[in-house]
Order: C-alpha cells, then structure tokens, then sequence
C-alpha cells in the first residue's frame, strides 16, 4: 500500500504545474488554500478504500485492488507517454519558429540585396548620361577656345566647327541607337523565330495526331463485297426459269411500290 | 483491304467499285442483317436518344441501338419503332409519328452500318417485311431505307425463308417473329394474297402471357418484360421439360429462387392452335391432289422457331386436327430471313437495281 502512496504522490506532483507568486497575484489571486501532498493522497487513498470496501468483500476486494493499481499504473504510463510526445512537440514548435525567424531574417536581406542591385544598375546610365554630357561640355568649349584662338576667326568657322561636333556626336547616338534597335529587333526576332519553330513542331506533332487519328477511323474501312459488278441469276441454276420470273415479280411489285412505274 | 494497301511487288492495289448485297430481317424484336461480305449481324429493334444535354454527354453518343440502348434506356427516349412487324403509326399524333419514323431511318442505318460496307460501294438491299404488311406500312419501310442504301426492295419475311432455302413449291412456311406469325404457301410463284397469313400471336403475345402466369403464381413476385423476355429465351419448350426452369425474382427485393417450369410450357403453349388453324385453312384451300405434300413440308422459321419441342407440338396438333403432317426446323431461325433476302438480292438482275435507284 506504500507503494501505491508514492505512485499517487508522484501521479499529482506529475499533473500539478507550477506557478509563481508573482503570476498568481497578476491573475488577482492574493489568497490560496494549501492542501499538502500528503493529505491528497492520503484522501485518494481512503476514497479508493471506502469505494471498494463498500461494493466487493473479500477476495474479490483483493483483486479489484490489485486491477485497479495495475489501470492506475498503465495510465500512468500513458501519462508520461503524452508528456513525451508533448515535449517533443513543443520542441518542433520552438524549431520550427527559429526556422521562421532565419527565413524572415533571410528574406529581409534578400530584399535589402535587391534594392542594392536596382539601386547599381541605376548608377551606370546615370554615370554615363553625366559623362557623355561632361564630354560634350569639353569639347564644345575645346572648338570655341580653339576658334578663340585662332587669328581672323569669324562666325562660319565657329558654325562650321560646333556643326561637325555636333553631328560627330549624333552620328554617335544614332550608331548607338540603331545598334540598340537592331539588337532589340534581332532578340524580338530571335524570340519569333524560336515560337515559329516550336509552333512548327507543335504543328507537326498535332498533324502526326490527326493522321494517327484518321489511320484509326480507317481500321475499319468495311469488307468488301465478295462481287464487283450485280450478279443476277446464275443461268446454269436448276430453278433459273421459275427464279426468274419471282424476281420480276418481286421487282413490279416493288415498282410500283416506289411508284416509278 | 485499304485501296492504298500495296500489293504483293509493292504495287498499289485499287479496288473497283464493287456492289455489296444486304439482305435484311426487320424485326419486331430484332434486326438482322446478313451481306455479301459474309458480315452477319444482329441487333435488337430498340433505339434511344439521350433525354437531355446531361444524358448526351454522359452517354457521348447521339443516338444507342439495341443491348446498349436497353441498358442505359432510364437516360434515354426510348423507341420501339416496330410493332407487330410494322412501324407503329399513330393516328392521332403526328409529332410520335414523325419520331418513330426517324427512329427506324436509324435503326435501318445501324443495321447496315453493322453490314460493314465499304465507303466506295454501292449497297443493294432486300428487306423482308412481315407477309401483310400495309402499303403504307411498306411504303415507310421504302423511305427509312433510302436514306442508308443506293436501291431498296422489299419481300415477304417468309417468302424470303424459303428462298433462301430453295424451298420454293409446295412447301409451307411458318415464320414466327416477336410480333407476329407469317403463315406462306408457296407453289413455284409469287405467294399472293390468299397464300399467306399473318398474325399477332407471336413472341410477344408469349411474353405477355407468361407475365400474367408469374403474376397470378407469385403475385409478391417483381420483375420487368426485360426479364420475362430473358426467361423465355433460356427455358421456352413444349412437351416434356428439357430441365427445371428455376428462376431468381425478388420479392419484397429479396432474390427468390421461383419454379415456373409448367408456367412457361403453358405460355408457349398459345402459339400451337393459331398456327394450326393457319396451317388448317392454307392446306384446305389448295389444290387437293397437292394438299398432301404441304401437309408434309412445313418449315419452321424465326425467333419463335427455337422453342425446344415446338415441331413436335404442332406435328401433334396436325395429326390431331389435319390427319397428320410433318414440320421441319430451318437452318439458322434468326438469319434465316435475311440469309434468304440476300440471296434474292444476289439473283436479282442488274437492270431491276438500276430502275430502283
């Protein structure tokens, strides 16, 4: 029975949770009612007694006793089964939020790495737009400081010489321009090609089909006729003449059946 | 063979024209056809149409025929477009009628569609049509072909049997069909009006009886003309049982093994004294210095025919009534007819096609 007293202590201690006082009092609890281990047990234990003393006598006693330890036991063991398991999970659990805390903190950078990239490749039009400008901007002013210099300079050389830069850096644009077209023309190109292609192969596919599909309609195309042209009675027959005349009875009547007479 | 088949060197082989012959039983209960491509077919005389666009694309056909038809016949307008060996007409309302005519066009075009016949040839075909059917009736029959074949005639069912026979003197043809009972006295020429008989008493009137023997019996007893129809094709007989027919019918939906044995003997039974009186009326009235030799040479034909015993019950019947007789079974009852309108069709001269076409 002694026994049966520590499994009982052990099966509430095992069931109670813990709690501190601070916890209580923030749930507005500032009295509790103790009741000790020893007094549960000791209740359960004389709950059981009483119970199994006022239904069974003797022997029968005796074994309901010894079948309910052996049920308190197993349940026990389940008990601490469930607990296992519920460790377990809650283990998963806290994996599985540092698992969501790393994607989190991967995507955030992710996001950071990609606005670094738009950001960069931003910077080199940008660069060369201002390069471009800073070139024009020095060679303008290289033609109007040579034409300054220059003795007898007058108004054509400056125009001639700002045209010639001038149209030196269109032909350039147009170059890139054109080149830029051509290349976009040539990928769009590229691109039809490749679906003219796939559709062509597509198409051949569906065409492989569709024959396969009329082979299949044609698997049965019909028996021919054991005869090519109307046969009509064999003169040679036993009963030609009395045949004769019943086919051309059959024929007047049907003649006139289908009025074409 | 395909006519871009290559023959034997390799060559392309083309095949000319040819002329398929097809010759045609349509049935109250079943259509057969039987051509000149050795095809041989039978379907039951049942056409379905899918009730509505669920049914259609359940069933993805626009029309069933025969066993199928049957089968899915609760998604289906049903039609029997025979009746009595004929196409049902109704008198009073024209749009049935039009349907039951459009429903033995198609069944007319899947009997020869099941005859196989190549797209390149021309189809000839012979119809055996119940010995007294109406002009009108024949005229019907005339039109739902045409629609599937290049030229069409039109014969009497039993005269078609005994063709196919060469049975054609003295010889007297009982055809029983699901609808009706061909009687035809045949004597070397076309049979006429006097040389034949027709009458209800057939396959059906058979099944009819023996549901109302089931019913009286076993009145708990369930069942469908499906089933009785079944039940006759497996046990029908005459004279003494061949064996026991015990048959599984629900009752209150629990399958009960039923002996209806004596039940069937006796719905059978009905064909034996029409025929006899049939069989009566055409010997007295020929000529009495051949009436013996008719009595002598009667030909059982049609579905009817394979009831187990049926010749020996009218060769009874005949002794008893006519001072004796002999019957005799033909080859093949359900393509008996149409193996004889093939062969009309076959002799048939070239010319008299032509004219029909």
């Amino acid at each position: 029975m002694k026994r049966l007293s520590e499994q009982l202590k052990s099966a509430v201690r095992d069931m109670a949770y813990r709690t501190s006082l601070d916890q209580l009092k923030k749930r507005g609890v500032t009295q509790v009612n103790m009741v000790s281990m020893d007094r549960i047990v000791a209740l359960i234990d004389e709950a059981v007694h009483r119970a199994v003393r006022h239904h069974l006598i003797g022997s029968e006693r005796e074994q309901v006793i010894d079948a309910t330890k052996e049920e308190f036991l197993r349940l026990m063991r389940n008990n601490e089964a469930l607990e296992n398991e519920a460790n377990e999970l809650r283990k998963l659990q806290g994996r599985a939020e540092d698992e969501l805390d790393m994607l989190r903190r991967e995507l955030s950078q992710a996001q950071q790495t990609l606005d670094a990239k738009l950001a960069a490749a931003a910077l080199p039009a940008q660069a060369r737009i201002e390069g471009e400008n800073a070139e024009l901007v020095k060679r303008f002013l290289e033609t109007f400081s040579t034409v300054q210099d220059a003795a007898g300079t007058n108004i054509d050389q400056l125009r001639d010489g700002t045209l010639s830069l001038l149209l030196e850096f269109v032909e350039g644009e147009r170059k890139q321009t054109i080149a830029a077209t051509e290349a976009a023309r040539n990928r769009e190109i590229d691109l039809l090609q490749r679906r003219v292609t796939k559709l062509t192969s597509s198409l051949e596919v569906s065409e492989k089909r569709m024959v396969e599909l009329a082979a299949l309609k044609n698997i049965d195309p019909g028996i021919s006729s054991i005869y090519r042209d109307v046969q009509g009675l064999d003169s040679q027959d036993a009963l030609f003449k009395k045949k004769s005349a019943l086919m051309a009875d059959i024929f007047k009547a049907n003649l006139a059946l289908q009025k074409k007479a | 063979m395909n006519e871009n088949d290559a023959g034997a060197e390799g060559a392309p082989v083309t095949k000319d024209h040819g002329v398929l012959y097809v010759g045609m039983d349509l049935g109250t209960s079943r259509t057969s056809v039987s051509a000149s491509n050795g095809v041989r077919e039978t379907v039951y005389s049942v056409v379905g149409y899918p009730k509505d666009v669920v049914a259609q694309k359940l069933l993805k056909k626009d029309v069933l025929f025969g066993k199928e038809a049957i089968e899915k016949r609760l998604s289906l307008k049903f039609y029997r477009p025979l009746e009595k060996g004929r196409l049902k007409f109704s008198q009073h309302d024209a749009a049935v009628e039009a349907e039951n005519v459009r429903a033995a066009k198609d069944l007319i075009k899947e009997a020869v569609r099941l005859s196989k016949p190549r797209k390149d040839e021309l189809v000839y075909c012979v119809i055996g049509a119940p010995a007294q059917a109406s002009v009108k009736n024949r005229e019907a029959i005339i039109d739902a072909a045409r629609e599937s074949v290049d030229s069409v005639m039109l014969c009497s069912e039993p005269f078609a049997v005994a063709y196919g026979l060469d049975m054609l003197e003295d010889v007297l043809v009982i055809d029983i069909g699901a609808g009706t009972t061909d009687l035809c006295r045949m004597h070397g020429t076309m049979p006429e009006e006097a040389d034949q008989i027709t009458f209800d008493v057939a396959g059906d009137a058979v099944d009819d009886e023996l549901t109302r023997l089931i019913k009286e019996a076993h009145p708990d007893a369930q069942f469908t003309k499906e089933m009785v129809k079944e039940i006759k094709e497996r046990y029908s007989y005459l004279g003494d049982p061949p064996e026991r027919a015990v048959v599984d019918l629900p009752i209150r939906g629990k399958p009960t093994p039923l002996d209806v044995t004596e039940l069937v003997k006796q719905a059978c039974a009905i064909l034996v004294p029409p025929i006899v009186d049939g069989l009566n009326r055409l010997i007295s009235s020929f000529d009495p210095e051949f009436q013996h030799k008719l009595r002598n040479r009667v030909l059982l034909a049609g579905g009817g025919s394979m009831i187990k015993n049926l010749d020996s019950a009218i060769e009874l019947a005949m002794k008893r009534d006519l001072g004796g007789g002999r019957v005799q079974h033909a080859q093949e009852p359900v393509y008996g007819g149409a193996n004889g309108a093939l062969k009309i069709a076959h002799d048939m001269p070239e010319e008299f096609w032509e004219k029909l076409r």
